[in-house]
């Protein structure tokens, strides 16, 4: 393997000092596999190997229930707890701002979350007390600082760093930018996606349309995979108005964008009609590719490193019924590439496929969820899955098809079978949305 | 926790993860495949992409391998810096960072405009074990001899208290594992290295999955660049062309 022979080119001085077990174990242990707990965050971070203690859950707060706030919500999944289950803490950061994603940086001290509307960000301190995030910092000058940008939709750690995809601009278009933060909370720059009228030096397959969503890197070969949504103009209005506007329903993203990360240099424009939302790259180490879903197609897409070293992008399954619009959400792939699981909004419904081919995904599970569901968070030994269900304020269904929840579930490979659930609704907590896991003992000291 | 096993290592180069291997048996790799002899696209030229200032470089009281004390400001002037923080019991991540440490600095030089214009620092975050004997110690087993190579200041701090400054100014997180007699080493840490320009501002943050020697040797020949076309001005913009559409509807 060349990487192992990179690391064996060693001059003699160095040469010494590796003749140990854990150097073997080193230089052997170079390509193999990730620690990691859920599989849906940044490879950068500092991670979990067992078991979480807490799912905390960035919900998105409800006028006339409870204090109407966004929150974060601690839920205590620690087992053997007299309160495993439970919502034990939640943490109002005052107002309403569409609470959506996040992320923890590196060294999981801190999770910053972020609000699509007034483009705030919320940054806590978990590791004080994990139990008990505490807010410590709330950044309100994005547009301002970043040069245009807003409605930050998650963070991504980088090393020392944050990345902070925007879905939007200060008018509201679907020009995105991708802006970067110190782990102190200082801006540091904007990298804004290519267009058709300014390239940036990327090759455009068929169009570049500016759009932003989610980024997400594979640190081994040096790229970076984005995706594409729309903007403030389109999301903060209600669904079924915007559903019936022939031209708001143009402006949604058709395009991934494959960037030399070192760099922040976009590279290729790929096209990816319907709207590719989540990006998960494979974490095995040598499996080039990662997958997203097209909420408009309802399909599963591939962008894939072929033999020949060129990068493309393919639609490789149709996510239920053709046609049916069922609008996939998020996705989750588990550690071992093998198993991606398909949330779909309008029928509530979770789909597992076997990807162990990732060109031939077979779907394998289809269980009903809820009236509705977004997202989906699995542990790193894929035992553990958590579920929640709001996507926007203004999509979410009305009614009683206004179920707002998160669902524990243990998957044995086969089925997944209920552990607990969570009615935020019933608990004055709001619409659940993006969760991420934590864990007492990473801040042993 | 439950049983919780803990690490905070880094994905890409997972180099403690031989315990979960199963995790991906079965990912045969393809010929010719690895981490750093196929990235997507080459690795741009020197100069040809931007490295804003992330923020200052932190100080405080450190010691040399000698054991004077010095203000690790003053030990980064004049010089791009490369600072790696590690300590030597780790078993882990800090011999891996080491050894990319040595490798730049044997690439280095082979330039002497360059190697005689940077300079690697390695500082320890375990000052009760790691004493400047130690670190000198430890320099023997990695820093090159060559008349050409650029310095590599091999640095620890006098206690605890003297190093807290220094931690929280870089963000270097330490923390005591449960069990002090783990395999990859007692303290639980993520790898970070810093670019340090001649001004004093930390130009980059690597993981070790970026601290690739070819890299980062760019990332220093940029900034020499930079220094020499004066161009201190450019690298206070950082926003990339923001779009015409960006103020108006599109």
């Amino acid at each position: 393997m060349t990487q192992v022979t990179s690391r064996q080119r060693l001059s003699p001085r160095v040469r010494g000092l590796l003749c140990g077990t854990a150097a073997l174990a080193l230089l052997a242990g170079a390509s193999l596999p990730a620690l990691a707990d859920e599989t849906c965050q940044s490879p950068y971070m500092a991670k979990i190997t067992g078991e979480e203690d807490y799912v905390y859950v960035w919900t998105l707060g409800v006028e006339g229930m409870g204090d109407g706030s966004d929150k974060l919500v601690t839920v205590d999944v620690r087992k053997g707890s007299p309160t495993f289950g439970k919502a034990i803490k939640s943490v109002s950061v005052g107002g309403r701002h569409e609470a959506h994603h996040g992320g923890f940086t590196d060294d999981r001290r801190q999770f910053w979350a972020a609000g699509l509307s007034d483009s705030k960000i919320f940054i806590f301190d978990v590791a004080s007390d994990p139990a008990a995030p505490k807010l410590v910092k709330t950044i309100d000058d994005f547009v301002e600082k970043s040069g245009g940008a807003a409605g930050p939709h998650g963070a991504y750690a980088l090393p020392g760093r944050m990345l902070i995809p925007s879905l939007s601009n200060k008018s509201k278009t679907g020009q995105a930018a991708l802006v970067e933060y110190s782990n102190d909370g200082t801006y540091i720059a904007t990298h804004w996606l290519p267009t058709d009228k300014d390239p940036k030096g990327a090759k455009i397959e068929k169009v570049a349309d500016g759009y932003g969503y989610d980024a997400r890197i594979l640190p081994r070969k040096n790229v970076m995979l984005t995706s594409s949504f729309t903007g403030l103009e389109n999301y903060m209005r209600p669904f079924g108005e915007m559903a019936k506007d022939a031209e708001a329903m143009k402006k949604f993203g058709q395009t991934m964008v494959l960037w030399d990360f070192h760099a922040r240099q976009p590279k290729q424009v790929l096209h990816v009609p319907g709207v590719p939302l989540e990006v998960r790259w494979a974490w095995g180490p040598h499996n080039n590719y990662a997958f997203t879903t097209t909420a408009l197609t309802s399909k599963i897409w591939l962008v894939y490193e072929d033999e020949g070293g060129a990068w493309k992008a393919k639609e490789v399954a149709d996510i239920g019924e053709p046609g049916k619009g069922m609008i996939p959400v998020d996705i989750s792939l588990s550690a071992d590439d093998k198993t991606l699981f398909v949330d779909t909004f309008m029928d509530g419904t979770t789909r597992v496929y076997d990807v162990s081919d990732p060109h031939k995904p077979k779907q394998i599970l289809e269980k009903k969820i809820g009236a509705q569901l977004n997202m989906v968070s699995q542990s790193w030994d894929g035992k553990r899955l958590y579920y929640t269900s709001s996507v926007l304020s203004n999509w979410d269904k009305t009614g009683a098809d206004n179920e707002q929840f998160l669902k524990a579930y243990a998957w044995d490979g086969k089925e997944l079978a209920p552990r607990f659930e969570i009615d935020f609704s019933a608990e004055k907590l709001g619409r659940p949305h993006m969760m991420a896991f934590g864990a007492a003992a990473l801040y042993t000291q | 926790m439950g049983g919780a096993g803990l690490a905070a290592g880094l994905v890409a180069i997972a180099l403690a993860s031989v315990p979960v291997a199963g995790a991906h048996e079965g990912h045969a790799p393809p010929p010719g495949a690895g981490v750093r002899s196929r990235y997507a696209f080459p690795l741009p030229a020197p100069g040809s992409y931007s490295l804003p200032p992330i923020k200052a470089a932190g100080d405080g009281r450190v010691l040399d391998e000698d054991g004077r004390e010095q203000a690790l400001r003053q030990l980064l002037l004049d010089r791009i810096s490369v600072v790696a923080f590690i300590y030597t019991r780790c078993g882990d991540l800090c011999p891996a960072a080491s050894l990319d440490m040595s490798q730049l600095q044997d690439l280095a030089a082979k330039d002497r405009r360059v190697s005689r214009r940077m300079r690697l620092v390695t500082i320890s975050f375990d000052p009760e074990h790691d004493t400047p004997q130690t670190m000198r110690d430890y320099a023997a087993q990695f820093r090159s001899a060559a008349a050409a190579a650029p310095e590599w200041l091999f640095l620890t701090a006098p206690d605890r208290a003297a190093l807290a400054p220094v931690l929280a100014a870089y963000n270097q997180a330490v923390d005591a594992k449960a069990d002090p007699a783990s395999a990859g080493g007692p303290l639980s840490h993520v790898f970070r290295a810093f670019l340090i320009d001649r001004a004093g501002q930390v130009r980059n943050i690597y993981s070790l999955d970026f601290f690739d020697p070819k890299l980062v040797l760019n990332d220093v020949r940029t900034l020499l660049l930079e220094d020499g076309a004066g161009a201190r001005s450019r690298r206070r913009s950082s926003h990339t062309n923001p779009p015409a559409s960006a103020t108006s509807a599109r």
